[in-house]
């Protein structure tokens, strides 16, 4: 082929644009590039400190990359160590780190809803029920009393059905929609939803959007409201916003059998960054699962916050501990 | 009335198409839009009659509203709800207002798009790009002329199997679906071989050859550099409306329209000038034709 005027002028005009939608591509979150080195490092060392996870600098991060390497190696090592004994016994182990009493005195109430398991087609094929009763070493299933608190974990994935990871210890079990039934009965939890982290970050967001962030970031500020016996976080929030006339679009993703909520009030998933979005948490906990899953009990304090970075900036702790182990193995 | 804008030198021709649909794509502004519908409209009535009414009201109105519902239907991002839809998810008055203006935008640069095939010939557009992209303009030229023309083929051949009594709307239903696979196996061989005539004769004519010169009968004189010059006048007025935000509106999260001015006036008017330079052309040409006539 040969290099013609006009093919070197069309490759300079081309890389002159690539050059120029690098330099004008906006603002960035500024922790983009230390992510995962920094998630790492703060899991080695201290990983109840959740203060930790600042900025790193720039030049910290080829030196953290290198840990990450020397801490991949060593837990290979440790994996090619144990290949040796049969596979069974690596997941009972595992089995054992992830259990989760059950928790019956705070889901009794829901027996009306009587779930069953029914999706649970891969219960035969090296899945599990979770919990199990601590006293008993062989992985024993557990149908037990309230068939509300179990989540059936699939051990190849170490996930349930709808992709959930396992619930730390003492957090409540996801619980179906489809298999709630509502009672009439009323019950009174605290909701509030606030955007607070935005305000440290109202540079990245999007300009238009600017107008619709309160002054101290509350879009509903915190109170008693209530509910319905069986009622999920969703219902709650989706009813709450009609009657206060607050804007929210969700949308239902049947994968996570849950739905997401993409925007409240008109602030969107990805209008602060490419890691903003709304999370909720519940007496203080960023559950796992999506929010129709979550089922409430009463006096529950239901917190919708803004985050500006995967939920490191209001005090979601998820990243941090998955990425000591990558597979949720453990419970800090 | 023939449009007299088809005469004019392919570069004309092209940068006004090229202006056109690009500010038409551009431009969200109610009045924009409705002023490059209005004029598209106008134009393609010019160019091709009834039959071009007929496919505005006939596809495009259709088109026009499914896909002004469609939208509120999938995005509920505004912050006016109108009410909520039995799912949970609300009607905003801006979804729906943006869905209105994005059909409107669809649905005009269609329009132009049909004006612009009629005007823009493959020879036109050979002649313009020949030299900076041979390989790509003759492509495009060809497959561009693929559709038109393999219907005008299945129409002839469909009509020939009529004469034997073989076509699509004669005999029982199993003997229209085999006249209709006979009719396509007709037109596939003749594609096949039609495009082995169509190497044929480039190749014996010396295509690709170097040192060809193509003859062309375009030249650009005095009425050309004319309307190039009002052309490029009108379109410093657009841009520079543009950069001033005249023609910018905000949809989401709620609508905000700049404020009326003289000076928004004035890029409304230019542009409306744009789109309609082939009518006024035309319309000229005809009063100067009249007044000649009505002298002698």
């Amino acid at each position: 082929m040969k290099m013609t005027k006009n093919r070197l002028v069309t490759a300079i005009v081309i890389v002159l644009i690539l050059v120029c939608s690098y330099f004008f591509m906006g603002p960035q979150p500024n922790n983009m590039i230390g992510v995962s080195p920094q998630i790492s490092e703060v899991a080695q060392s201290t990983a109840s400190e959740p203060s930790e996870h600042t900025i790193e600098p720039k030049s910290k991060s080829s030196e953290d990359l290198t840990e990450v390497g020397k801490a991949k190696d060593s837990t290979a090592s440790t994996e090619s160590g144990e290949s040796g004994e049969p596979e069974t016994l690596s997941t009972e182990s595992a089995l054992t780190e992830t259990e989760v009493p059950l928790q019956e005195e705070s889901q009794v109430t829901d027996a009306p809803s009587a779930v069953k398991p029914s999706g649970a087609p891969n219960a035969s094929d090296g899945s599990i029920k979770k919990p199990i009763d601590k006293s008993t070493s062989t992985p024993k299933v557990t149908v037990g009393s309230n068939p509300d608190t179990e989540q059936v974990i699939d051990l190849k994935t170490g996930k349930d059905q709808y992709q959930t990871a396992p619930v730390p210890e003492g957090k409540a079990m996801p619980v179906e929609p489809q298999d709630v039934t509502i009672s009439d009965k009323a019950l009174t939890a605290t909701l509030s939803i606030s955007a607070e982290a935005i305000l440290n970050n109202i540079d990245l967001l999007d300009k238009e959007k600017v107008e619709l962030v309160p002054e101290d970031g509350v879009i509903f500020s915190p109170r008693e409201v209530t509910f319905y016996e069986g009622e999920s976080v969703f219902n709650l929030l989706l009813r709450e916003m009609k009657q206060n006339k607050i804007h929210m679009e969700f949308v239902n993703t049947p994968i996570y059998n849950s739905a997401y909520i993409e925007g409240i009030n008109n602030l969107y998933e990805f209008d602060c960054g490419e890691l903003s979005g709304w999370m909720y948490k519940v007496n203080g906990w960023f559950p796992n699962y999506g929010s129709s899953r979550y089922q409430l009990q009463e006096g529950d304090v239901i917190e919708w916050v803004y985050t500006c970075d995967l939920g490191r900036d209001v005090g979601d702790t998820y990243l941090l501990q998955n990425g000591k182990t990558g597979s949720g193995e453990s419970t800090p | 009335m023939s449009d007299r804008f088809e005469s004019y030198h392919p570069v004309i021709n092209f940068i006004y198409f090229a202006s056109v649909l690009i500010f038409s794509m551009v431009f969200m502004h109610p009045v924009m839009l409705g002023i490059s519908l209005l004029c598209a409209i106008v134009y393609s009535f010019m160019l091709k009659g009834r039959k071009a009414l007929m496919f505005n009201l006939l596809y495009m109105m259709p088109l026009l509203l499914i896909m002004a519902v469609m939208n509120p239907a999938f995005n509920h991002e505004g912050v006016t709800i109108l009410f909520y839809l039995k799912s949970g998810n609300p009607i905003t008055l801006e979804s729906i207002l943006y869905g209105v203006a994005a059909a409107c935008m669809f649905v005009t640069v269609i329009i132009w798009f049909s004006c612009y095939n009629a005007v823009m010939t493959s020879d036109k557009f050979i002649y313009l790009f020949g030299k900076v992209i041979p390989a790509l303009s003759l492509i495009l030229s060809m497959v561009l002329r693929f559709v038109p023309r393999y219907r005008t083929q299945i129409q002839a051949i469909s009509n020939a199997q009529k004469c034997i009594g073989r076509d699509i709307t004669q005999g029982n239903w199993f003997q229209r679906a085999k006249n209709g696979v006979t009719i396509l196996s007709i037109m596939t061989t003749w594609a096949l071989e039609n495009a082995i005539e169509t190497a044929d004769s480039m190749k014996s004519r010396g295509y690709g050859l170097p040192r060809r010169t193509s003859f062309a009968l375009y030249r650009f004189d005095r009425r050309d550099r004319s309307v190039l010059l009002i052309m490029c006048g009108l379109i410093t007025v657009l841009l520079i409306g543009t950069l001033k935000g005249e023609t910018a509106i905000r949809y989401f999260p709620s609508i905000k329209i700049p404020d009326m001015a003289p000076f928004s006036v004035v890029v409304y008017v230019s542009y409306a000038v744009l789109c309609l330079v082939p009518v006024i052309l035309s319309l000229v040409e005809v009063v100067k034709w009249k007044s000649i006539e009505s002298r002698t």
